[in-house]
């Protein structure tokens, strides 16, 4: 799947574009012989607000965005989303992979000078598992977490154990961003430490403004290797269409932007100079969920001739301009566990009806609708509201499914409406999207134990062989067994579809060619993973009205 | 007078309590609260759910709920944001001017443009004027806002770059002296308060000529006009006074818009408005946000009408009458 879509997609990126990029694995925009420099104001733009500045409250990746300057994960993720030094140099795992004893890099410091010792890993590891802290992106990785064996050997060595042996562990520690306990073990720890931070991080805050921005500066006395840029801010713009403005007359360096405008403007001459543009498949895609409970859908074989009529070719061409990618099955080609040898449904309509009379599935009466014991195919398809894209998707799907017999109505609900139907079983098929962890590990969506309220299994998926292979997969601690069990995975669920798997979106960014030494990690995009962010650097450290706004920065 | 006052608080009060009531009921029957858009994520942490639910009291009857709210009310205090557990009395206090300020001048420009062009409109009706400035208005009041907003941000702020893209101040804003602090405030309101504005003309032109058409069309104008009153005293004297009620009218329903905020404008130009708290927090069901930003906001209406109820008996002596006989 992996080579013919690849081809496919490059060629429908020749068609649109003429000069389109090629599809490099690492976009290097540093200029031959320049040496990096330090020094220079980035502007960086946040979606949201962030939540806090208290790394184990964050409740979303835009909390992440700024906490990665100011303060150090236990390990750090690399460019392919592997474990890396981070705050622990290096690590050794029991032999029966429950327990997990990290060396701490024994120069590092807090921004207020005072070193980093064992003890403040443990404090950390103790608000995060604790369910009354309300740890909200990170509690979850650290439930089998076994306080009472979980301590500091020494200042500078942690041992940290589980009750259960998980090969998707580790990862998890990228989520612990140590805190000081001399600084947040007084107060209150959820409600004294969101506008402040104190960390082990290169940077330290200058200031925060609320719902306006965030300004970070670099450590004088870093511990580790320290980052070019001297300052960066980091500006609340909720409005796609004013970030994008705003990138455009260079206020703010680099922002997401939206396939439309990543079709209009990739090859606009007048930005060519200025901007560039990026693009790159993230960990994430989008599904329609069968219900399994339904009866209508109980059957794989009606899920797939449903997904049959999915014209997802079309569907990349048209909306998306040729920059998504075919899905079939739950994994991603950034991630280890993808199986190449899965190939997506092919666009049948015919084929389905086929199909669908194999279960049962007529029009005996006649009047244009399938029907079986008496039993007209009907359902109610939801999605959820403020996406254009998702509707045109279930607008198109609906009238393919009207052609062949099938009616499907429409349901737009608003984000949080949806998702309570759909975690409590109350829906019949839904167009929603994933987000997926760096560990491809699928227990809590597709386990049969995982079904609501205790995992997000709403598709009430229970085979046994999927089972078996979802719990091989999360104790098997070797990596190549580990990636072959889920291939395997993969393609058990492509056979099954409890999804229908539909596009990987690729994500667009601009980029100001002012910011230099931007890579592209597998499957994060530009930052997030170690080094990316703090590996860019400016080669002229002023810019209009930078100094000024640098010297704000200072006095503020 | 007084008496009449009095009648009116206590309404006030019965009101106030029967518009809590409804919003919490209202709220509470949405589908979802505050923990599903986390329940729905992968990953999502059982045991923190189960901790949310029970700090937040979500897992008790609604009456309790309510009564906990209540209680915290009474106190002045509205508790924190179940999101980013910000107290929600600080964030509406650091959110409240900008959008009052943004809002405000908006309006007073609308009335300012809007009044007088409806009251000469009405002198005249049928006349070139009045239809020039209906169709203008009208026109106008037909134009979606985000569109406007944007279209201004390409022209004067992409391509001429006359004024700010986006934000409330400058990045050197607290470097500048008074007037250049002033000046860059200005420079900042000029497209959102554009933005509200425009819309609005409509609305007061056409409901002071109207009111001032009602008027214009009466004996004693005409008797005044015989008498030889000039034209503009006639306008702004005899007209205007007697036109006044609907025009309060209209003032006193615009308040709850003036602290509610526009969403749209206040995303588009990054505005730390009351509008975009109301908006995400009913998407994101943070019941503590929603209910203070709806007492505070009926407490301004039910203010403003209470206002607009006793600037009725000043305007009107008949008002005044009909309060003493009861």
């Amino acid at each position: 799947m992996k080579r013919s879509v690849g081809a496919w997609a490059v060629a429908v990126l020749l068609v649109f574009g003429g000069c389109a990029r090629s599809e490099a694995p690492v976009v290097d925009a540093t200029l031959a012989g320049d040496e990096p420099r330090a020094g220079g104001t980035l502007y960086r733009r946040l979606e949201v607000d962030i939540a806090s500045l208290n790394p184990v409250l964050a409740t979303s990746r835009y909390d992440r965005i700024v906490a990665v300057y100011l303060f150090t994960p236990l390990i750090q993720l690399n460019s392919e989303l592997r474990p890396a030094p981070g705050l622990a140099e290096s690590w050794q795992i029991s032999a029966d992979g429950r327990t997990y004893t990290f060396h701490l890099n024994p120069r590092a410091t807090f921004a207020d000078g005072k070193p980093v010792r064992a003890a403040d890993v443990v404090f950390t590891l103790r608000k995060t598992a604790d369910p009354e802290v309300e740890a909200q992106m990170v509690a979850a990785g650290f439930e089998l977490l076994d306080l009472s064996k979980t301590r500091a050997l020494n200042d500078h060595t942690v041992q940290v154990t589980f009750r259960e042996a998980l090969a998707s562990q580790l990862v998890q520690f990228h989520n612990i961003l140590v805190l000081p306990e001399h600084v947040y073990s007084k107060g209150d720890f959820r409600d004294d430490f969101n506008e402040i931070a104190v960390g082990s991080g290169p940077y330290r805050l200058v200031r925060i403004d609320p719902g306006r921005e965030i300004v970070v500066q670099r450590r004088d006395d870093y511990w580790g290797r320290k980052p070019w840029i001297e300052t960066v801010v980091l500006k609340v713009v909720i409005n796609n269409v004013t970030a994008w403005n705003a990138a455009k007359v260079g206020e703010i360096d680099e922002t997401m932007i939206q396939s439309d405008v990543w079709l209009r403007e990739r090859n606009n001459r007048d930005l060519m100079p200025r901007l560039e543009f990026l693009r790159f498949y993230g960990l994430a895609y989008n599904y329609i969920a069968w219900n399994g409970r339904n009866p209508l859908f109980r059957d794989k074989r009606v899920r797939r001739a449903l997904g049959m009529c999915l014209d997802v070719r079309s569907i990349i061409a048209d909306l998306y301009g040729g920059t998504a990618r075919a899905m079939n099955g739950h994994f991603v080609p950034e991630q280890w566990a993808f199986n190449p040898a899965v190939d997506p449904l092919d666009f049948n309509p015919a084929g389905a009806k086929d199909l669908l009379a194999t279960a049962g599935w007529t029009d005996s009466d006649g009047d244009g609708t399938l029907d079986r014991e008496g039993q007209p195919f009907r359902f109610v398809l939801t999605i959820i509201g403020g996406s254009p894209q998702a509707l045109a998707i279930a607008q198109s799907f609906q009238g393919t499914l009207k052609k062949i017999g099938v009616q499907a109505e429409l349901a737009v609900l608003d984000g949080a409406a949806a998702i309570q139907r759909i975690l409590a079983g109350n829906y019949e098929a839904a167009y929603l999207s994933w987000d997926l962890d760096p560990d491809p590990d699928p227990y809590p969506l597709f386990h049969g134990s995982q079904i609501p309220p205790r995992g997000q299994n709403f598709v009430f998926y229970d085979n046994p062989e999927a089972n078996r292979l979802i719990e091989q997969g999360r104790r098997e601690l070797k990596m190549s067994k580990r990636a072959e069990i889920y291939q395997q995975l993969h393609a058990v669920l492509a056979e099954d579809q409890p999804y229908t798997w539909v596009t990987q979106p690729s994500l667009k960014w601009v980029i100001n060619r002012r910011v230099m030494g931007v890579r592209e990690g597998k499957g994060w995009g530009l930052f997030l993973w170690h080094p990316g962010e703090l590996d860019w650097w400016l080669p002229v450290p002023t810019r209009g009205s930078i100094p000024i706004a640098a010297r704000a920065a200072e006095l503020r | 007078m007084r008496a009449y006052i009095v009648r009116r608080l206590i309404y006030a009060v019965l009101t106030f309590v029967g518009i809590t009531v409804a919003t919490f009921a209202l709220i509470h029957s949405v589908p979802g609260d505050p923990v599903t858009l986390y329940s729905g994520r992968l990953h999502a942490s059982p045991a923190v759910i189960e901790a949310i639910r029970r700090e937040h009291h979500l897992d008790e009857p609604l009456p309790a709920q309510y009564l906990h709210w209540l209680r915290g009310v009474v106190s002045l205090d509205f508790g924190r944001s179940i999101d980013n557990r910000r107290p929600v009395t600080a964030e509406i206090v650091r959110r409240l001017p900008n959008t009052l300020l943004l809002n405000g001048l908006a309006l007073a420009l609308a009335a300012a443009i809007g009044i007088p062009v409806g009251l000469w409109s009405a002198r005249r009706p049928g006349r070139l004027l009045d239809r020039a400035t209906a169709v203008t208005f009208f026109l106008l009041y037909s134009l979606p806002s985000f569109w406007v907003a944007l279209l201004l941000m390409q022209w004067l702020s992409v391509r001429l770059g006359w004024l700010p893209l986006f934000g409330m101040t400058g990045a050197d804003y607290e470097l500048l002296s008074g007037p250049e602090k002033l000046w860059d405030r200005a420079r900042h309101l000029a497209l959102p308060v554009i933005t509200l504005t425009y819309g609005q003309l409509a609305i007061f032109a056409r409901f002071s000529r109207s009111a001032a058409y009602e008027v214009i069309r009466q004996d004693f104008i005409t008797t005044a006009r015989a008498k030889g009153v000039g034209e503009g005293s006639l306008l702004w004297h005899h007209t205007l006074r007697n036109a006044l009620l609907p025009i309060i009218t209209l003032l006193g329903l615009t308040v709850p818009y003036l602290i509610s905020g526009s969403v749209i404008v206040e995303e588009i130009f990054q505005w730390d408005g009351i509008g975009l708290l109301f908006f995400d927090s009913i998407r994101g069901r943070d019941y503590p946000v929603v209910m203070a930003l709806t007492v505070v906001t009926a407490m301004a209406t039910l203010l403003a009408s209470l206002v607009a109820d006793v600037l009725y008996a000043v305007a009107d002596p008949r008002v005044r009458v009909e309060g003493r006989r009861r």
